[in-house]
């Protein structure tokens, strides 16, 4: 495997591909996290020549491992100013393993303002401008590069709200039917993509072969064990497969931690018509898909097709985290308006969790009136066309609540928190306050203890054992990060050993090593540790770890309660 | 002289929530949001009464007024919510 490098400060930028050198052993997050930490200064803007793109498969991408698609893609971010690593699913992950390519590494910047397409197969890099493609947005882009080079590629590409380097834009990654609808949606990775004057990057795997395992036998023989655990589990086996994530919805607001209007309420009452059981019956009704794989070799496959009301594709099945942005964060109940908003984010290239935030803040400066789905549609074309408006929308929730003067913005280091109310459940609140990441859910999802039971169970109303709970989670979730594996085999991983197993004894078949879960904790630390030590040279104190005060302040109904967790425990989460 | 049993003991309703593809072969009455409403005239245990719905599937996850139970064998008063789930994640 190889580092391909490109830099954009050349006339004609500059291809090299390197060994991987002291980045050997590392994939996924490990490998973009190591590469910002260790190469881009932290004090650089981040829309500088001197930030970096990096874009990574796991440590298994590209090999016949099941669940090992998923992408990594890491820079200093615009809407944070930490480090960030931002996960997709999508085909990419797979492709860039098959071609032999660890990380693609974008650096420099265009002195210009050309737009380029980047075009890589068996036989070699090809970078070239390509004026044609400004401001299209991402699905009229991939039609054009299906016509340019077939249909047996992957994309990466960014929409309008990248090229306008707004802090909300996403990198999309293409699906299974080659539409991009996967995204590495958070901290605005599509800006700095947007900065290097880069519009999308055309995979080809054409005779290209699977990644080869050192013990063949022994490879095969554990992800076949591995496979069953996935489909043995009932979560991985049978709840994701048939509703999604978005089956959320329900057990969210009946435990009182749905956040309704901009954190206001913990419940919502139109969200049982927005749910995921209400979400796979459409689909089911509409020829849609509620049970499909966003990559080859998914074998849980949560995710859907999406049709509208009269049988034609609309958008992929909106996830449990866009359906609370875009729907119940902002008082909207209406399912089809919510498929919507996630077709335009998807084609404009935004995140849909900060972008459903951002709406709710702007719903609290009365820009529009809550639950009114049509004018929070009417925004994000603001965005997509890059209105004045729209602009400031674009650039996230922090950015829009200064621009109007609104108190209460749910951010953490400029992030927007997703979707479970940190004071319902307080475990997510420690991940949200302390992930050098700002607030993400994925970093150490507590609500798999908190709430779901799987793995165990930790109070979610109590403030006791929350810390420990967020930092095992965190340390674990850095090492499934890097694999290239989707983490929803965590949930597997949790409750059988023996499938935790499995994936190890892939690893050292893969590799020749002889990993152990002491191994995997000290990767995991390994990995947090280049992230953090990044942030604070940064400039980032433990004050940044740390949720809006009205967290703390105004309780949150059912339960009238508010975050508990006390400062001085949160600055215990990286003493291990 | 043995104590009147009060009233509200002797019967009880409560509201019963399934989601997930969890459904009872029972035909209760149901409110405006189709959720069971359940009228019992003992007291029953959690336990007892997901048994007393006959569900196609057991349930994983009990919520009972908001908060998640890990105790099931604790009795259910007049007035309760009942949310019943199978295993589910997402994210």
């Amino acid at each position: 495997m190889k580092i391909l490098r490109i830099n954009m400060s050349e006339d004609a930028p500059a291809v090299k591909f390197e060994d991987l050198g002291q980045y050997e052993g590392l994939g996924g997050r490990a490998i973009t996290s190591a590469i910002i930490s260790k190469e881009v200064d932290p004090l650089c803007h981040p829309l500088s020549a001197d930030n970096k793109l990096v874009i990574a498969c796991g440590l298994l991408g590209g090999s016949a491992a099941a669940m090992s698609g998923r992408t990594s893609v890491g820079c200093k971010s615009p809407l944070t100013g930490g480090i960030k690593e931002a996960n997709s699913g999508g085909q990419a992950g797979q492709v860039l393993g098959r071609l032999g390519i660890a990380a693609i590494v974008l650096e420099g910047k265009p002195k210009g303002d050309d737009t380029y397409k980047i075009y890589i197969n068996k036989n070699g890099v090809k970078v070239e401008k390509d004026n044609s493609l400004k401001m299209l947005p991402n699905y009229d882009l991939i039609e054009k590069m299906k016509k340019e080079f077939g249909e047996k590629i992957a994309c990466i590409s960014i929409g309008p709200a990248g090229e306008m380097k707004m802090s909300g834009a996403s990198v999309a990654l293409t699906d299974m039917e080659l539409r991009p609808t996967r995204h590495a949606g958070r901290g605005g990775v599509g800006a700095v993509m947007g900065s290097k004057g880069v519009k999308v990057i055309v995979l080809d795997d054409t005779e290209t072969s699977p990644r080869q395992p050192k013990n063949v036998e022994a490879f095969k023989e554990a992800n076949k064990k591995f496979v069953a655990g996935l489909q043995k589990h009932p979560v991985t086996g049978q709840g994701l497969p048939a509703y999604g994530t978005n089956v959320l919805t329900n057990i969210i607001n009946e435990v009182g931690a749905y956040p309704t209007y901009n954190f206001k309420e913990g419940r919502f009452a139109g969200a049982r018509k927005i749910s995921g059981e209400v979400e796979a019956e459409l689909e089911k009704q509409r020829g849609g898909n509620p049970t499909h794989g966003c990559h080859r070799g998914c074998v849980i496959r949560c995710s859907g097709i999406y049709h509208d009301k009269d049988g034609h594709y609309l958008t992929k099945q909106p996830e449990y985290e866009t359906v609370w942005a875009l729907g119940g964060n902002c008082g909207v109940d209406d399912i089809d308006k919510i498929a919507m908003m996630d077709f335009l984010c998807d084609n404009y290239g935004v995140d849909t969790i900060e972008m459903g935030a951002t709406i709710a803040v702007a719903m609290e400066a009365g820009l529009l009136k809550w639950g009114d789905a049509d004018a929070a549609i009417n925004l994000l074309h603001e965005v997509g066309k890059g209105t004045h408006l729209g602009r400031i929308i674009g650039n996230g929730a922090a950015f829009t609540g200064k621009a109007f003067g609104v108190e209460r913005v749910p951010v953490v280091k400029g992030q927007a928190l997703p979707a479970y109310d940190p004071r319902a459940i307080q475990g997510i609140g420690v991940t949200y306050a302390t992930s050098p990441m700002g607030a993400d859910h994925t970093a150490g999802y507590s609500i798999a203890l908190n709430v779901l039971k799987t793995g165990g169970f930790v109070d979610p109303l109590k403030p006791e054992g929350q810390v420990d709970l967020s930092r095992n989670l965190q340390i674990a979730t850095a090492f499934v990060d890097s694999t290239g594996m989707c983490l929803f085999i965590a949930f597997a991983l949790l409750d059988q050993p023996e499938t935790n197993q499995a994936l190890l004894d892939m690893l050292n078949a893969f590799y020749g090593w002889n990993m152990t879960d002491k191994d995997v904790v000290e990767y995991g630390k390994k990995v947090l540790k280049f992230e953090r030590d990044f942030n604070i040279r940064a400039g980032f104190t433990k004050e940044h770890d740390r949720l809006p005060r009205f967290f703390y302040k105004e309780p949150i109904s059912p339960h009238n309660t508010v975050f508990q967790v006390k400062d001085e425990e949160l600055d215990q989460l990286f003493n291990w | 002289m043995v104590a009147a049993i009060p009233e509200q003991i002797l019967k009880m309703k409560v509201v019963v929530k399934l989601f997930g593809g969890i459904k009872s072969e029972k035909d209760f009455p149901r409110n405006e949001e189709k959720d069971l409403i359940v009228e019992t005239e003992k007291p029953l245990t959690i336990y007892e009464l997901i048994d007393f719905l006959s569900l196609n599937k057991k349930p994983f996850i009990v919520v009972l007024n908001g908060v998640i139970l890990t105790n099931l064998s604790i009795q259910i008063k007049d007035g309760d919510e009942i949310s019943l789930f199978p295993p589910i994640a997402g994210g």
